[in-house]
């Protein structure tokens, strides 16, 4: 998997003596396939390695399976193929599991890397229409944090709601 | 509403709230219990003052609870329905049918308040509305008391002058029945005050009723003080003290006087208007005219009035003050010695439990590494000491967990109980429940979803199996039709059993209606069971009524039934006689939370089949497989077993992977023989509610019991499965939802079937 385009910002002291007086948001940066996405920090209960995940028969594609967190149990979603990126889930040494919180549920999303997290200004936020083309509801914004990386931002609710 | 949503962020307002609907509730149960024993007294023409008053004493709480909460239909409710049983206890007004229906009605009304107020249904105003209105009504009709010359009894003024409306009241019942009347006195140390006074009045229950008590203001000191007791009773003077006898209890009969002389204290009732109780005031136009016409206006003679010389009566406002207190305030304490707990709470600890049954796996495990080495023998046995151990309290945490979630189907029974009164008033049939077990337990999750079933199964039995009273004689039944219902427990499941004495069903005329409705063919009809004859009326859109009552005969209900017991785990059988009576069985499992099932391995996947819903698991023989109609199926103890190959079904025909593991080893490919034969395989009967289906399964792994969990949201749309368990290994199994996937094959059977009739049929072939 070519991951050339995942920039890991060696710079991280130009992100700590960032100006304070500024709104920051915090996101977590992840790769699905060769693209960086994000989602905001404070929606994010646990990152998880991942455990066995039972398949569902008859569930949606994006649907992985089930899995046991302590005795609770958890869907996982596949982001990839929710988002039409891949036709097959793959999980690899360096995949790892988002638990967030639904309505009713815990959700645990597949990603292939997690990256690291980002205190984004407001300026660094573009709003999702600077993608152009039709608006997805999940998709909340582009980040361009200053070491040059370019984040999908994702609004996690509209995923569960399907 | 709001206070209900998803758990989070509940402030300790919402957290107060949701007690006070789950309170409110309780004291709804409660209430509903006692109309209905107070029902079955009067059905006798009797009448139980302590029933009336404990359910004043709910209704008293309830008005307090839900005023403190802004509750204001059920306060509303409350207040009027306090001031009926308050002229009801005072006997201002009699326990007719028509107050007691008023009285259920209110108890359904609370029912929907409660249900609205979890955001289940739209709030019931306009019913609230219609019995405020009916409440009232009652209220015009309410009486005077007559007078009861307490003049005859030696009393001493100071007591008659301070005896409470109700207390009056009681004394006057009481003697009008005939009852002697005793007085005793008793010295009480004051720091144990409370609970001897509690002793002696359960001590006198069994003799008669407690009158009052008041301090005599003699005989004590610093430390004691000495009440006077007035009981009324039909026990002798000798056989009371025996009884009730002690070194500081001294009693005496209060005498007749002899004349009865006039006197001054005699209850002031007597300056009072004349009832307007039994001249036509119950009809509308009568309570009317009564409104319009009537010298002195009889609207509810306000009770203060009668109440109010006595009261006013300055006799002895202290040890008033004194008795106050602990009749009311003890009304408005939680009554009973419990902890409500959330059932998420309890699935959270079982949840924990299972947890622990895997550390205890681990356990298991490292003691077989560490047996055979001679170096480790000790470490060996305090490890395998402490397995055993580890096992035994696990053991009972789980029970004692599970015992928590049990509660006694009485709660759904006395329900039922109030919706058979209400069915027959409808339709004037007499219906005589008979219940059996209804301290039987079950899980508190199944135990709410039985309510709908269980009330479908008795409006049919009232419905269609009760015969008219007339029809009854006619064939020489007594006229009282008679619903029996039972509960047991049998090993591992609960058994309710919904009995009539009615018509019977008879498997002809069921047939017949079947044919009518094109849900059988007639050619298949004519080789039914009597069992599968009866088991028609479980099909959707079966119904042998041509006119549709407002109870059933809608061709709706049994089909639910058995869906909602299916899924429960649950199954439903009938037997019927005709002339004689219906019986509907319903068995299910003892608890949700842990059920027994089959493992079976399919596809290299593992999934848990309910041991409940299955028959029996066989060879799969594929010799024996015919192909009937385009389906296959096997020839099983003289009846067709549709099969179903779980892995087609499943969709899981060529891929192999089950589980995704980061570094997960191959799956295993399915065991061959060495012959080279084909792998032998399984067929796993399912049977839920007689309908059967045998599921072809590559391999069968074993029977366990599991904690079985829901599935999330996100699988709502996912049929075929009940939930999911955790097999160890941190490894997750699905649990097959037999009765769906039971439906799921036949009803595509049948459209095979449809199929494969037409060609037939244009070819122009005779059947």
């Amino acid at each position: 998997m070519n991951r050339a385009m995942a920039r890991r910002p060696e710079a991280r002291g130009a992100l700590q003596r960032a100006d304070d007086l500024e709104t920051r948001t915090e996101y977590l940066a992840f790769l699905l396939g060769s693209e960086a996405y994000a989602v905001q920090i404070g929606s994010i209960a646990e990152i998880l390695k991942p455990l066995p995940i039972t398949e569902v028969p008859r569930a949606r594609p994006s649907v992985v399976g089930v899995m046991s967190v302590r005795g609770r149990l958890v869907t996982v979603l596949d982001l990839k193929r929710r988002f039409r990126v891949a036709d097959t889930t793959e999980i690899e040494r360096t995949s790892r599991i988002l638990l967030v919180d639904a309505p009713d549920e815990t959700i645990g999303l597949l990603v292939d890397e997690v990256l690291q997290v980002y205190r984004l200004t407001e300026a660094e936020v573009e709003p999702p229409t600077a993608l152009g083309g039709e608006q997805l509801a999940y998709v909340a914004g582009v980040g361009r944090p200053s070491d040059g990386s370019v984040l999908l931002l994702l609004n996690l609710q509209p995923l569960f709601a399907e | 509403m709001a206070e209900h949503g998803g758990g989070r962020g509940d402030s300790a307002g919402d957290k107060a709230r949701e007690e006070f609907f789950s309170e409110a509730q309780e004291i709804v149960d409660g209430l509903s219990r006692d109309l209905l024993a107070l029902d079955e007294v009067s059905k006798r023409g009797g009448s139980d003052a302590e029933l009336v008053n404990d359910v004043f004493r709910a209704v008293h709480t309830l008005k307090g609870l839900s005023s403190l909460f802004g509750a204001a239909m059920m306060s509303g409710l409350s207040h009027e329905l306090e001031n009926l049983l308050d002229d009801l206890r005072l006997g201002r007004i009699e326990l007719s049918q028509q107050v007691l229906d008023l009285l259920f009605q209110s108890v359904e009304a609370y029912g929907r308040i409660l249900a609205a107020s979890k955001g289940d249904a739209p709030e019931p105003a306009a019913e609230v509305k219609a019995l405020l209105g009916a409440l009232g009504q009652v209220a015009q009709q309410r009486g005077g008391v007559a007078a009861t010359p307490f003049t005859q009894y030696e009393l001493d003024p100071g007591m008659l002058g301070v005896l409470t409306e109700y207390e009056e009241h009681r004394l006057r019942t009481n003697l009008q029945a005939g009852l002697s009347l005793y007085r005793m006195r008793v010295q009480f140390q004051l720091f144990t005050i409370d609970s001897a006074l509690d002793e002696l009045k359960a001590k006198t229950r069994p003799h008669g009723e407690i009158i009052t008590f008041l301090p005599t203001g003699e005989g004590g000191d610093a430390e004691s003080v000495e009440l006077e007791i007035l009981v009324a009773s039909r026990t002798p003077l000798a056989t009371l003290r025996t009884a009730l006898g002690g070194p500081n209890i001294v009693i005496e009969e209060v005498s007749r006087r002899p004349g009865g002389r006039p006197d001054s204290l005699a209850p002031p009732a007597t300056g009072l208007p004349p009832a307007p109780y039994d001249d036509g005031t119950q009809t509308e136009s009568g309570a009317a005219a009564a409104r319009t016409s009537a010298p002195p206006p009889p609207p509810s003679i306000p009770s203060d009035v009668l109440a109010a010389p006595p009261f006013a009566s300055p006799a002895a406002p202290a040890p008033q003050a004194q008795r106050e207190p602990s009749a009311r305030e003890l009304t408005l304490r939680s009554v009973t010695q419990t902890v409500r707990v959330d059932i998420r709470k309890l699935d959270h600890l079982m949840n924990i439990v299972g947890e622990l049954a895997i550390v205890r796996g681990s356990v298991a495990k490292l003691f077989e590494r560490v047996r055979g080495d001679e170096e480790l023998r000790d470490v060996a046995t305090d490890l395998h000491r402490l397995h055993r151990a580890f096992e035994r309290h696990l053991t009972q945490m789980q029970n004692g967990i599970l015992e928590v979630r049990m509660v006694p189907l009485g709660q759904v029974f006395d329900k039922l109980a109030r919706i058979v009164r209400q069915i027959s008033r409808e339709h004037g049939k007499e219906i005589n429940l008979v219940i059996t077990g209804s301290e039987t337990e079950i899980d508190k999750l199944i135990v709410e979803e039985l309510s709908d079933p269980l009330m479908h199964m008795i409006r049919n039995a009232i419905d269609h199996g009760i015969e008219e009273k007339d029809e009854r004689m006619r064939v020489g039944k007594p006229p009282v039709g008679t619903i029996a219902l039972n509960a047991f427990q049998k090993g591992n499941h609960v058994v309710i059993e919904v009995e009539d004495d009615g018509r019977g069903m008879d498997p002809a005329l069921i047939v017949d209606a079947a044919i009518r409705r094109g849900l059988v063919d007639e050619s298949d009809a004519r080789e039914l069971s009597v069992k599968e004859a009866l088991a028609i009326v479980f099909e959707p859109g079966f119904t042998t009524r041509d006119d549709v009552t407002s109870l059933s005969g809608r061709g709706v209900g049994m089909d639910i039934v058995r869906t909602n017991i299916g899924k429960l785990g649950g199954v439903v059988d009938i037997t019927s006689d005709v002339g004689i009576g219906t019986k509907m069985t319903i068995t299910l499992p003892i608890t949700l939370a842990i059920i027994s099932v089959l493992r079976v391995e399919v596809a290299g996947r593992t999934f848990c089949m309910p041991l409940a819903s299955i028959e029996e698991a066989i060879v799969f023989d594929e010799s024996l497989v015919r192909i009937f109609e385009g389906r296959e199926v096997l020839t099983q103890r003289g009846a067709t077993l549709p099969l179903a190959h779980l892995d087609k079904l499943f969709g899981l025909e060529g891929h192999r992977q089950g589980v995704y593991m980061s570094d997960a080893p191959t799956p295993k490919p399915p065991p061959v023989s060495p012959t080279g034969r084909k792998p032998r395989r399984y067929v796993v009967i399912g049977l839920v509610a007689d309908r059967r289906v045998g599921f072809v399964v590559d391999r069968l792994v074993g029977q366990q019991d599991i904690v079985i969990k829901a599935l999330g949201d996100s699988l709502a749309h996912v049929r075929g499965f009940a939930g999911a368990t955790e097999l160890g290994d941190q490894r997750v199994g699905l649990v097959i939802d037999a009765a769906a996937l039971i439906a799921e094959v036949l009803a595509s059977v049948g459209e095979a079937r449809q199929l494969v009739h037409e060609p037939r049929v244009d070819a122009g072939g005779t059947l």
